[in-house]
């Protein structure tokens, strides 16, 4: 296949660069009438780059782009005017009005991600990378972020995983010599971001990022290279940008002197004059192209126009799939107890249960796979929660990871975009912070960004190793809390093994990100677990222990705490009905409130420090809901507000423990 | 022929307000699009702002005044 690009080839090119100009001066236009108001980060100069590769690219073959992005999504073939619909937040935009300028999705033209985080994209990119390739689809995918982004964790832990697994994807670093206001000099002493490359192993190669030829060329043999299965290309595309680094930003940043040389040698004037110059195109053509681009946005802007803003119930729509488990809605139905099948007194332990759960998942469902650090055999894991799996189902399906938490949530978000249900293990809760933004801002929000267009459904399993002795302030954590201000994430926190079996798969079956906490201090526990695969549903409490004087509400392994204080409370004569919420979202509220409606007294329990702890919200909930029942203030029980420390002494009187629950609950009688 | 409102853009994210210090147009000119035609003052710093459309300008602010972003600011028939 000849890289050269035809004559045919360079004037579609052409008109792609004509047509990404002219709709970036239309947005422009309208920032400049005050008929848009937002933060633009325009991409004038950069042109070349996508437009150069697009003839390269099928609609099926996917991309991932960051928030300069407008010259990305015209060449990837989005319909300009769902573009400029999608700038004055219309319903009729990409993303129904509910993503902007920096989140445009276009799935059926195989834009799947437009990050606003620098760098965010390349784990997703190798994450969809790899979901074609164990589709075997011949796919590529493309992989779009700045000179900035070249210097962030993500992408080097992205670059890694890509090379290690040979994936199908070619990373474009469009560098065009700013990081926002800090030019590339200023952020780092690599010569050339394709010269890091060879560090990771993969091919690498810097071009011209204004000449097409140039840039068609090296393309044609990344993808290549990609479609042949000969993994990534790191391809930097050097392209001075021609503005500041935003609409109305100051350029006092910028080499005035390179800057004004760059402007006159604007790459989409000057590759028109090649055209001409060369006998590509006769003048009267490319006329003739300029003429049908303006009618082309003018045509956008009259549909954008007489579009309506997204209706009030949008505002709801796309944080789940269903309306329904949003918390604050608040009308769950309250469902009948979960129907577990018989487990005919059959014991295994918690751990075991989920290595069950795990297991009978990928027996099912051949879009079930499973990544994470050490959790091939014979590690399978530690705490051995998957042992046994890659010698059963392989390891490509049971696939152990690189220490890169970024690159390992990224994947499973990635692969999930193209059809996959991953299981992926972030090991201990507490290392979730070093790939919070992959889960916060993208695995939680893409659905809603995107306007419903894609979705992300994906397990992440996480340890909460609190309350066992020795694993201290970094390994000990609860942070439910955390993912539960973030709307967009179910957060599962089984206490029992039958539970955590159930959930576990009822998590990989669900279409949003589930969060799936397992406790530690639960793993080594037995309880009755069915053999058959069966579902507990999200957003369902249990009433562990039923009673009528003062309701007890906990989850994870503080249950444990609640139900040995419920026993020593029973003692003292005083009744109560231990609730294990199961899930912080779904919120099962309704069983809540139909308890404390009940007992008029309500206590939360929980591992997580108490301060800013799960317990306030739902403190609140029940104080707002059933002020009229309650004999007492609600109460809480959480840790205390200090690191998990080390020594067990210390520890113990962090967490919470059964008799304090105790003490709680006799104030509470009392009041 | 269409009448174009312009109006106070926003030309920086923390951009709530800004104060028009000159026009750098007259009355009834005929200004070019991409032509400067007045100097806005924002909190962080004074930008000239160029014509979005070509056609005959009417100024509809004072200078001085603090406007909010979305203001109308003049008119332009192209």
């Amino acid at each position: 296949m000849s890289d050269a690009l035809s004559k045919e080839q360079a004037v579609g090119v052409y008109r792609t660069m004509a047509r990404i100009a002219a709709t970036d001066q239309r947005i422009q236009q309208g920032l400049a009438a005050g008929a848009l108001q937002f933060q633009y980060y325009p991409c004038g100069g950069q042109e070349a780059i996508p437009a150069s590769i697009a003839p390269l690219l099928n609609d099926d073959d996917k991309s991932v782009i960051t928030y300069r992005c407008i010259h990305d999504i015209v060449a990837k073939g989005t319909p300009i005017r769902e573009i400029i619909a999608e700038m004055y937040g219309r319903e009729t935009g990409t993303s129904k009005g509910k993503g902007g300028p920096m989140h445009l999705s276009d799935p059926n033209n195989g834009l799947m991600v437009t990050t606003g985080i620098v760098g965010a994209g390349a784990p997703i990119a190798a994450g969809i990378a790899l979901g074609e390739q164990m589709k075997g689809s011949g796919r590529v995918v493309t992989c779009s972020f700045g000179d900035g982004a070249a210097n962030i964790g993500a992408v080097h832990e992205a670059l890694n995983l890509a090379a290690l697994w040979q994936l199908p994807v070619v990373f474009v670093c469009q560098n065009n010599l700013y990081a926002e206001y800090t030019s590339f000099a200023e952020s780092t002493r690599s010569e050339s971001i394709a010269g890091r490359a060879t560090a990771y192993g993969m091919a690498g190669e810097k071009v011209d990022g204004t000449d097409p030829f140039a840039i068609h060329a090296a393309a044609t043999r990344a993808i290549a290279r990609a479609r042949a299965g000969e993994g990534p290309t790191l391809l930097e595309c050097v392209a001075h940008r021609l503005q500041g680094h935003a609409f109305g930003s100051e350029e006092a940043h910028m080499d005035a002197d390179k800057l004004a040389a760059a402007r006159a040698a604007n790459p989409v004037k000057r590759f028109r004059q090649r055209l001409i110059d060369s006998g590509f195109a006769e003048e009267a053509a490319l006329a003739a192209i300029d003429a049908e681009v303006a009618q082309e946005i003018d045509d956008a802007q009259a549909f954008a126009d007489s579009s309506q803003a997204p209706a009030a119930s949008e505002l709801l729509a796309d944080v789940f799939a269903s309306v329904a488990d949003i918390p604050e809605v608040g009308k769950r139905p309250v469902m009948s107890a979960a129907s577990i099948p018989d487990s005919a007194g059959r014991k295994i332990m918690y751990g075991q249960a989920i290595n069950e759960a795990l297991d009978q998942a990928l027996a099912a469902d051949d879009k079930v796979f499973l990544l994470g650090e050490d959790i091939e055999d014979p590690a399978g894991g530690i705490v051995k929660a998957t042992y046994g799996l890659s010698t059963k189902y392989g390891r490509t399906r049971v696939r152990g990871t690189p220490i890169s938490e970024q690159a390992i949530v990224g994947a499973a978000i990635g692969a999930s975009m193209v059809g996959y249900k991953p299981v992926a293990e972030v090991m201990i809760i507490d290392f979730a912070m070093v790939c919070m933004d992959q889960i916060a801002n993208h695995a939680a929000k893409l659905r809603y960004m995107s306007g419903g267009r894609t979705s992300v459904p994906i397990t992440l399993r996480m340890l909460t190793a609190g309350n066992i002795g020795s694993f201290g302030a970094q390994h000990s954590q609860s942070l439910e809390c955390w993912f539960a201000h973030v709307p967009g994430l179910k957060i599962v926190a089984p206490s029992n093994a039958a539970d955590a079996k159930g959930m576990l798969l009822s998590c990989i079956d669900d279409p949003d990100p589930c969060i799936f906490m397992e406790a530690m201090r639960c793993y080594f526990v037995p309880g009755e677990v069915p053999e058959a695969s069966y579902r507990v549903p999200l957003g369902q409490a249990a009433i562990a222990k039923p009673g009528t004087d003062i309701t007890i509400i906990s989850y994870s392994w503080a249950m444990q705490e609640a139900m040995a204080a419920a026993a020593t409370l029973a003692e003292e004569g005083i009744d109560a009905e231990v609730i294990d919420l199961r899930s912080i979202v779904p919120l099962d509220l309704p069983s809540v409130l139909a308890s404390v409606g009940k007992t008029g007294r309500a206590l939360i329990v929980h591992a997580a420090v108490e301060f800013g702890g799960f317990g306030a919200e739902l403190a609140a909930r029940i104080q707002e809901a059933a002020w009229g029942s309650l004999k007492a203030p609600v109460a809480r029980l959480g840790a205390r507000y200090t690191p998990v420390p080390f020594a067990q002494n210390l520890e113990a009187m962090h967490f919470p423990n059964a008799e304090g629950v105790v003490a709680k609950a006799r104030a509470l009688m009392k009041a | 022929m269409a009448k174009m409102t312009l109006k106070l853009p926003k030309m920086a994210t923390s951009m709530q307000n800004g104060t028009i210090v000159e026009w750098l147009v007259q009355p009834g000119d005929t200004v070019a699009q991409g032509q400067a035609i007045y100097v806005i003052e924002t909190e962080k710093t004074s930008t000239e702002v160029e014509s979005p459309f070509a056609g005959r300008i009417t100024p509809l602010v004072a200078i001085g005044d603090l406007l909010p972003i979305g203001t109308p600011i003049a008119e332009i028939e192209t």
